[in-house]
């Protein structure tokens, strides 16, 4: 990987840091460093076990997800560590032309249309790279290994199609602590190339990332006691096969070794490999289909991991006008994965 | 029940009718069955042959075939052409293939009475065929690509680039399902969430499941099948039809879907149709070409209404469209519940006519769902499916609405005649419903001739 | 079908040469129809005196002034060395049994040399009690010799004759409808048998080779066998069929029914209705109802000792009880009144009894009284109703014999074999046929002259 840093050039970006800033750009203080191409992810998840191993945190990876939804705990966290604060840097990728037989194998595979809109989950795809750079810098304080995807939420403003050349930029932002340790924004927003730099974005994503352990200042929010989960009247269901991960890392760029192979999540602390939380946020989107339109919102909350493989009941429903909750859960567990909601923008 | 005129709006002048003249199916058979090595085409040819010998149809130039198969061989693209050069009827008769899953049979049937009702044909035959045994397999995904890509390869670089792609896995075969494409479930699971949300028992669907069997045997030993049957391959009568059932033996048997929900399960082997291979024709025409050929008429097809539900967003269950079908034809036809003499609905499960019935007799459904202004009605369980339906006869997908149209035709007309020689003149009519994937229904109602 | 597997040897090569260097039976192919064949394969000798020579003569060689006749190559006298392919003998002047000799001592070199599947016809008229004993002697005397002139004659040829009431005269459309049947290869496995003409009710058809063209002809039992081939010779001969068959064989049945470009009707004839849906059937679809061939027939068989009721009772139900019944439907319709023509299928078992048949041959002699006693009542309407008694018959129902008892059965005729459906079929079709209008209430046997019965 390439880079080459510079001061933020993002104009009147200066009180856009929180998670709703519109304005395009690093906020004043933050750099922007500039990537001549896309990471790629392998590269990262080396870089990601280094950079666990030399910022020593969290131990075996086993323990650091102990007490996360649906993974066993492990024995005994470690102690906090000094409070660390998020790199003032700001990524960015230009140029970036999407691929259209990548596409199709996303679109494919993930039960969308192969149409020439880029579905959001794609987007996504494209972006979280660039968003990943950030987290396996030496600097970031969290550790790649072991962090846990607990919500994702985008907005499609406006379509991008096959042929866009997209301007991708990244960041982080809104660190605090979490009842299992700290959170971190991941906020990545997409531009269609040209668009005016401190216009809205036309695709908008912000992605909650859990680090167990992990302690940051700051009062650590109460635990807000979740009702006890009542399974629906189902209205589908998802088939996920043991290869289905292997399949989502091919399209997606993400081969984190815990969606690979059972050896590999065994290894991670996992029983069994796990559905890549983005795979099953873009089934239900999917299963919303095309009366979303082609400018949305899609929010998502992860509550425990689909181990693979499995076969996860859901249920679509309507939402209020023009939008629909997705719950997919554990049929014989009676246990949530997640929740999404899809709102038609209008 | 709702007010309803006594008499249908004049019928628009001048336009033919179009009658249903007589059918004939091979008996119905389990999959795995006496036609487990035969294909569609084979059956679909054998219930043309059978129809054509009934009617004499031998060198006829047809105006049409239409039929179809739900589960179909991509070299079966021209499946009814071919059934109709292997008959005896001309070679010079057209033919095209339709499919709307479980109501293909029906909307064969819908289609050739349309062109029959414009002038665009004096005659046709609609049909279906399904066969659970001989379905067609596939290779994997994987292979298919990788022989794909190897059709393309020019160079042998190229070729062993393409033959190095193939992983050991995509040799496994990928079997036909039938599953909904866009929820994955299957149909029996479809059907148990909405059995369970309208709470239906299964004292209640074994019950209608226990009058299937016993109507179709009684059917079978009146002769009432002797000119819509042509035995095949030994079979005489369809395979599932059990004259001896009891409503103790369907309530020994376990439940196979819905059986993760927190309600009971309720739904057996013995209240869902089994898998089934059979293929049935119905021949419709003109009036006039029927007269011509000394062919008695036994009912006109009077109209006929699709609709749909959104199954997938969780709006209605997915076996529920003909709920909304109906009360739409009949209004058009100005008809009601009560104006209807057979009423045939098509008994995917059990499950499925009971909740059917169940929606049109809920008030607060009628008003909220399908805009009436009261509920739509109660039907007869005298009238309902007489001769027995699908879960005593089998569920060959495309062929149900064959066999319901050609069995209910010559019970209309029957039933005519009856009260004619009685002194009783007025209309005979019939409601047919098929609930079909995707969910999709369609209802037709008929007039005795 | 069981296939004569004795025929084909003694027939071909080498195997041939062996059976005769050891005397073995030697079955002959038999002559059977082929469309566009010759009605006779050369020359035809008519022999007697009188008028009724000559106008046979002049019928078959197409020289009557009255008549269109059969262009045939007719001689009237046995030349040296001429190779005849069928020989009339016009009896019907005989007085007096002395008068058989001349006729009889012409033909005898003449056989020596008929040709395979030749024909010896017989045309002479029924003797009666109230005749002159002389008269009744000569003419009775003409029985016994046509059957066993018929035991003699080899390679498949037959000797028949046609047996006038005295005042039907030779041009009567049955006594030539008849002549030319038993002339030609439709009467392959008719053998020694003299068929009465009581009437000249009948009419020549306008064309010999579709003699039932525009004419509904009902089959039941059409699904498989002798049905089967009656439905496709009545078919070959112009009839439009109407093939009935029990529910159970409606594949089979629809398949005869297009093949022979019919309707099939499935139907058990054992139904209280079933007369009434086969008017209904036939009237509807083809607009009227000619021919009823009552063919259906089972066999339940067990000596009588052993008899069951179920059994006795089924094979009475279908082979007679509903011929009966069905008849009776037709009969009252008013719709049956076009020449109709009944025909009903009898069995050599009828006739002369066979051991372990008691209940078959109680309906098949049944059937022979029923056709006897349903003529008068047709024929108002130039109606006729007749039988025909298949011999051993190479069928389905004979191939399950055991293999011994059938190669007996097959040997126990003149002509050493048994026969086709076909040939059944062929009976049935002459006998519906315009032309043997005058032939009421007889039974036609189709056995090869066989030895069982008279």
């Amino acid at each position: 990987m390439t880079a080459v840093e510079s001061p933020a050039r993002g104009a009147g970006a200066g009180g856009a840091a929180g998670g709703g800033g519109a304005a395009g750009g690093g906020s004043a203080g933050r750099r922007v460093l500039a990537l001549a191409e896309s990471p790629g992810l392998g590269g990262l998840y080396a870089r990601a076990g280094l950079a666990s191993g030399r910022a020593a945190v969290g131990g075996p990876v086993r323990r650091a997800l102990g007490g996360v939804p649906g993974i066993p705990a492990g024995p005994g966290d470690e102690g906090p560590r000094a409070a660390p604060a998020l790199p003032p840097v700001e990524h960015r990728l230009g140029g970036v032309v999407p691929d259209p037989a990548r596409l199709t194998a996303y679109q494919h595979l993930v039960g969308e249309p192969a149409s020439d809109v880029l579905p959001a989950g794609f987007v996504h795809v494209l972006a979280f790279p660039v968003g990943i750079a950030l987290i396996v810098r030496p600097d970031f304080p969290m550790p790649p290994l072991g962090i846990v995807h607990l919500a994702n939420r985008v907005e499609q403003r406006s379509p991008l199609r096959v042929g866009d050349a997209l301007d991708i930029r990244a960041w982080a932002e809104d660190l605090r602590p979490h009842r299992k340790g700290a959170q971190v924004e991941l906020v990545a927003e997409v531009r269609r190339a040209g668009a005016p730099a401190d216009g809205p974005a036309a695709w908008r994503g912000v992605s909650t990332y859990l680090a167990p352990g992990v302690r940051v200042p700051g009062a650590v929010p109460e635990e807000v006691a979740r009702p006890e989960f009542e399974a629906p009247v189902p209205t589908g269901r998802w088939a996920f096969d043991a290869g289905a991960g292997r399949r989502y890392a091919a399209v997606s760029g993400d081969a984190n070794p815990i969606h690979l192979h059972p050896l590999t999540a065994r290894a991670l602390g996992f029983p069994r490999a796990i559905a890549h939380g983005m795979l099953t946020a873009a089934r239900a989107l999917a299963d919303v289909g095309a009366r979303r339109g082609e400018s949305y919102d899609w929010d998502v909350e992860f509550a425990s991991p689909v181990l693979l493989p499995s076969t996860p009941v859901v249920r679509v429903a309507p939402a209020g006008d023009r939008a629909w909750s997705v719950t997919a859960w554990d049929a014989k567990r009676r246990r949530p994965h997640l929740t999404a909601e899809v709102r038609a923008r209008a | 029940m709702a007010a309803t005129p006594s008499s249908p709006p004049a019928p628009t002048t001048g336009a033919p009718r179009a009658v249903v003249v007589g059918g004939n199916r091979i008996p119905f058979a389990r999959a795995g069955g006496p036609y487990a090595r035969v294909s569609n085409l084979d059956m679909l040819t054998a219930a043309l042959d059978g129809l054509v010998a009934r009617f004499g149809l031998q060198d006829e130039v047809l105006g049409e075939v239409v039929a179809g198969a739900v589960l179909k061989h991509s070299r079966d693209f021209n499946l009814t052409r071919e059934a109709v050069l292997g008959s005896p009827l001309s070679a010079r008769t057209p033919a095209y293939d339709l499919q709307q899953a479980c109501a293909t049979g029906l909307e064969a049937v819908v289609s050739i009475a349309n062109k029959i009702r414009l002038g665009q044909v004096e005659s046709g035959v609609a049909g279906g065929v399904d066969s659970a045994s001989d379905v067609p397999i596939a290779v994997s995904e994987g292979l298919r690509r990788t022989l794909l890509t190897l059709s393309r390869a020019r160079t042998v670089p190229q070729r062993l680039k393409a033959a190095a792609a193939l992983r050991p896995g995509d040799l496994k075969p990928a079997t036909p399902r039938t599953d909904e494409p866009r929820t994955g479930l299957s149909m029996g699971e479809h059907q148990a969430f909405t059995t369970a949300q309208w709470g239906i028992s299964r004292q209640a669907q074994d019950e209608i499941a226990f009058a299937s069997h016993q109507r179709l045997a009684a059917a079978y030993e009146a002769g009432f099948f002797d000119d819509l049957v042509t035995p095949y391959r030994g079979l005489v009568r369809d395979q599932n039809l059990r004259a001896d059932t009891s409503l103790e033996k369907l309530g020994k048997l376990k439940p196979v879907f819905g059986t993760r929900l927190d309600t009971p399960a309720t739904m057996t082997a013995g209240n869902s149709t089994p898998l089934t291979d059979g293929a049935s024709t119905v021949l419709l025409a003109s009036e006039g070409w029927a007269q011509a050929r000394g062919l008695t008429p036994l009912a006109a097809v009077v109209d006929a209404e699709t609709a749909a539900v959104d199954f997938v967003h969780g709006e209605d269950g997915l076996l529920m469209a003909p709920v909304y079908a109906v009360p739409r034809l009949l209004a058009r036809q100005g008809l009601g519940l009560g104006d209807l003499d057979y009423v045939e609905i098509h008994e995917a499960f059990a499950s499925t006519v009971l909740t059917t019935l169940a929606a049109w007799e809920d008030k607060e459904f009628c008003l909220s769902r399908l805009g009436l202004d009261d509920a739509l009605g109660t039907v007869d369980r005298e009238r309902l499916n007489v001769h027995g339906s699908s879960l005593a006869a089998g569920h060959p997908f495309a062929a149900t609405g064959g066999r319901i149209v050609a069995s209910v035709a010559k019970t209309l007309h029957r039933r005519r005649a009856e009260l004619l020689a009685a002194g009783e003149d007025r209309p005979v009519r019939a409601l047919v419903s098929v609930c079909a994937a995707g969910g999709l229904g369609v209802a037709a109602i008929l007039e005795a001739v | 079908m069981g296939g004569d597997t004795y025929l084909d040897l003694v027939n071909s090569g080498f195997t041939a040469k062996v059976a005769k260097q050891l005397g073995l039976p030697r079955p002959a192919r038999l002559r059977r129809y082929r469309a566009g064949a010759p009605l006779v394969d050369g020359p035809v000798l008519v022999l007697g005196e009188g008028g009724d020579a000559d106008t046979l003569a002049q019928f078959l060689s197409g020289t009557s002034p009255e008549h269109k006749g059969w262009d045939l190559d007719v001689r009237r006298h046995a030349g040296e060395g001429t190779r005849f392919a069928a020989v009339v003998l016009a009896l019907t002047d005989v007085a007096h049994p002395r008068d058989l000799a001349e006729p009889l001592l012409t033909l005898a070199p003449v056989l020596r040399t008929l040709a395979p599947g030749g024909r010896v016809v017989t045309v002479s008229r029924a003797p009666s009690p109230d005749q002159a004993p002389a008269l009744a002697a000569a003419r009775q005397g003409v029985d016994g010799a046509l059957r066993s002139i018929a035991k003699e004659l080899r390679a498949g040829a037959t000797g028949n004759g046609v047996v006038l009431a005295d005042d039907v005269p030779v041009t009567a459309p049955a006594v030539l409808g008849a002549l030319r049947f038993l002339l030609s290869a439709r009467s392959a496995y008719v053998d020694g048998q003299l068929l009465p003409v009581d009437s000249a009710a009948g009419a020549l058809p306008a064309d010999w080779e579709r003699p039932l063209e525009g004419r509904v002809a009902v089959v039941t039992g059409a699904a498989r066998g002798i049905g089967e081939a009656i439905a496709t010779t009545l078919a070959r001969d112009g009839a439009t069929v109407v093939a009935v068959d029990v529910p159970a064989a409606g594949e089979a049945l629809a398949a005869v029914a297009n093949r022979v470009r019919g309707t099939a009707l499935q139907l058990d004839v054992t139904a209280d209705d079933a007369g009434g849906r086969i008017l209904e059937h036939a009237l509807g679809r083809h607009g009227r109802l000619d021919v009823m061939v009552h063919n259906a027939g089972i066999t339940r068989d067990k000596l009588l000792a052993n008899m069951t009721p179920d059994r006795w009772e089924s094979v009475i139900a279908v082979n007679i009880a509903a011929q009966l019944r069905i008849n009776e439907a037709l009969l009252t319709s008013g719709d049956f009144t076009d020449a109709p023509r009944i025909v009903s299928l009898a069995s050599t078992s009828g006739i002369a009894g066979n051991r372990g048949q008691s209940n078959y041959a109680a309906s098949k002699g049944g059937v022979i009284g029923m056709v006897q006693a349903t003529a008068p009542l047709l024929a108002a309407f130039g109606g006729t109703a007749n039988a025909v008694a298949p011999g051993f018959i190479e069928t389905e129902m004979t191939a399950r014999m055991p293999a011994v008892t059938r190669q007996v059965a097959r040997r126990l005729s003149s002509l050493q074999q048994g026969g086709l459906p076909v040939d059944v079929a062929e009976a049935v079709a002459f006998l519906a046929s315009p032309q043997a209008g005058g032939v009421v209430g007889q039974v036609l046997r189709v056995c090869g002259q066989s030895m069982v019965g008279r």
